[in-house]
């Protein structure tokens, strides 16, 4: 009533008692420069490109084909996944311990939380050249305070030996993101109800079991929710690798975001790109959903 | 009891040194930049404090004045021209100018829609949140060999506009769900009160709701810098001339050696706007890492 008569002549979904003239800046740049590109991407998937003559052919399975018999891709889902659950389960441990440590009110703490904060407002690029600037064989000094340890030869350079390479970028991203861990699980910490911890220890519980039994599974949900997030930017790591490694040594760090950036720049076979980078979609996708589903996040 | 003064001193010294650990990556970057090239390169004292500092390295990179030594002998092979090459004067105009545009930009666009999720009943609400939602799982590098076609058939390729369409394109399911999750906490009432006395959805919004959610606002605007000031992959794939400092930076190492004093000067810049930033809004962090599931 009071809506038609405020109207004044537009058909009402054209007035802002309407949903639609509020969603469609939003709606139409997702559309535009998000979904379009996806769709674009699978046409683009269907098409075999002829190196030689730079022309391309119809022929929708030719890629996925390729793909599933590419050995590299396999390669690369391995390192994904070693990387994506080797880092995520260092930074939540230590996301976990360092939160516990810093939840206090004495003097100094609330400094100590805000200089972690410090790793994550650093681009990511620019975390690469530091890690790259102390792994330097000769005079970086990380490198330098191995090979006193005697932990590393000066022979074997972190990033350029296949065992170590991959250990080299999770540690760079460990530093960076256990900050953001931290500030969540203090968030979650922060907000647990007093009265169960109070009558556990007058029952005798000891404070590593009040841990367990109590700490850990009323913060299930928080924890899930944070291994979410910071999960599925670990399936989309690209940044690290091109800047410290770029793949190498060989492809021993070879994501599946970065074979898909190697086949663009190097070969410029742009659908068969297309179609590495869409896996590397639909495997986020798949990963997401399911865990979306099993621990009923909701936003 | 020793351990009412040990436990308090040792929790103490660990959460300093703890700190410390996360710091230090920093603080030697920092180092670096105000260290004469022999000191960076000295493999034979590596950890060195009696050197003379030095501001050239900002003077070059941020200044863009002259540089008086050169290292690792052509540096001038760098993609652009070799006077300048070093110049970030023009990345950080440029890092500047995207984040700015592509923040306002997607905290105006994500108010009307977060709004009208938080506000109006609608088939369909709950799968348009998810399909926004689904946007920031995407792989910036399954949209980024399509969107260089694009972006060359519109004439957006390698151009500010360009990037600022990219960044608030992965910027908008973030501040749409924090926003929406500002939003949701104020209470309904207010919009119908103040819809009884004659407002218009509109008015509502502007002159009611808006103002109630500064704090949230800014918040969510600080994020959004932070995204685009340290965002990397689609800078480098959309530009050519025009660099950001994150991929600027990355240009300085070459294969005849990489200035670490010029990466770490321009590196050690990048970083102070960000952390001022975030510690403005240190009270919504949590809620706006989490896109308001966990809210603070």
């Amino acid at each position: 009533m009071a809506a038609q008569a405020k109207s004044g002549g537009l058909p009402r979904w054209l007035t802002s008692e309407h949903p639609l003239p509020w969603l469609f800046p939003v709606t139409s740049l997702l559309i535009v420069f998000g979904l379009y590109p996806v769709l674009y991407s699978l046409w683009l998937s269907f098409y075999k490109r002829n190196p030689a003559t730079r022309t391309e052919k119809f022929l929708p399975s030719f890629n996925w084909n390729k793909l599933i018999g590419d050995d590299r891709v396999w390669d690369a889902v391995q390192v994904t996944f070693t990387y994506a659950v080797i880092a995520l389960s260092i930074q939540l441990v230590l996301g976990m311990l360092i939160a516990l440590l810093l939840d206090s009110d004495r003097k100094g703490f609330g400094v100590f939380r805000a200089l972690m904060t410090l790793p994550l407002v650093v681009p990511p690029a620019v975390t690469g050249m530091m890690f790259l600037l102390m792994y330097d064989s000769s005079f970086g000094v990380i490198s330098n305070s191995l090979y006193a340890l005697n932990l590393l030869s000066p022979d074997k350079p972190i990033l350029g030996t296949g065992s170590t390479a991959l250990w080299g970028v999770i540690v760079a991203d460990v530093w960076q993101w256990t900050p953001f861990m931290v500030l969540i699980m203090l968030a979650g910490l922060r907000a647990l109800p007093r009265e169960p911890f109070e009558a556990a220890s007058i029952d005798g519980a000891s404070s590593i079991q009040s841990f367990f039994f109590l700490t850990l599974p009323m913060m299930s949900k928080i924890i899930a929710l944070a291994v979410l997030v910071r999960g599925i930017d670990l399936f989309r790591i690209f940044d690290y690798v091109k800047v410290m490694t770029d793949s190498g040594p060989g492809t021993a760090t070879e994501t599946l975001t970065a074979y898909a950036g190697t086949v663009y720049f190097k070969s410029a076979n742009f659908s068969y790109a297309s179609t590495v980078a869409l896996a590397t979609l639909i495997l986020v996708l798949v990963v997401s959903t399911v865990f979306i589903k099993i621990f009923k996040i909701r936003f | 009891m020793p351990s009412s003064f040990f436990k308090p001193t040792l929790r103490y010294l660990v959460s300093l040194i703890v700190v410390a650990v996360f710091v230090f990556p920093i603080a030697w970057f920092g180092l670096t930049s105000i260290k004469p090239i022999s000191a960076v390169f000295n493999k034979d004292r590596v950890v060195v404090f009696d050197f003379k500092p030095t501001l050239e390295n900002y003077h070059v990179t941020v200044l863009g004045g002259e540089k008086a030594s050169m290292v690792g002998g052509q540096s001038a092979s760098m993609g652009t021209s070799g006077k300048g090459a070093y110049d970030g004067r023009g990345s950080i105009l440029s890092s500047v100018i995207i984040a700015v545009a592509s923040t306002f930009l997607a905290t105006a666009i994500a108010l009307l829609a977060a709004y009208a999720l938080s506000r109006m009943r609608f088939w369909g609400a709950q799968g348009y949140l998810n399909w926004v939602l689904s946007q920031r799982f995407l792989p910036p590098i399954a949209i980024i060999i399509p969107l260089v076609f694009i972006f060359h058939d519109l004439g957006l390729r390698d151009t500010h506009f360009g990037i600022i369409i990219a960044h608030t394109l992965i910027n908008i399911p973030i501040a749409l769900l924090l926003l929406k999750s500002f939003f949701d906490d104020v209470p309904v009432e207010i919009d119908q009160a103040a819809m009884i006395d004659g407002a218009t959805r509109f008015q509502c919004f502007y002159m009611v709701v808006l103002p109630m959610i500064r704090g949230g606002i800014a918040a969510t605007a600080v994020l959004c810098f932070i995204f685009s000031w340290t965002e990397f992959i689609l800078s480098l794939f959309l530009t050519n001339t025009i660099r950001t400092i994150p991929v600027k930076i990355t240009t300085f190492v070459t294969s005849t050696g990489s200035e670490w004093g010029y990466i770490s000067a321009l590196g050690t810049a990048a970083i102070i706007p960000g952390f001022i930033f975030i510690l403005l809004v240190q009270n919504h962090l949590v809620r706006g890492l989490t896109m308001g599931a966990i809210k603070d």
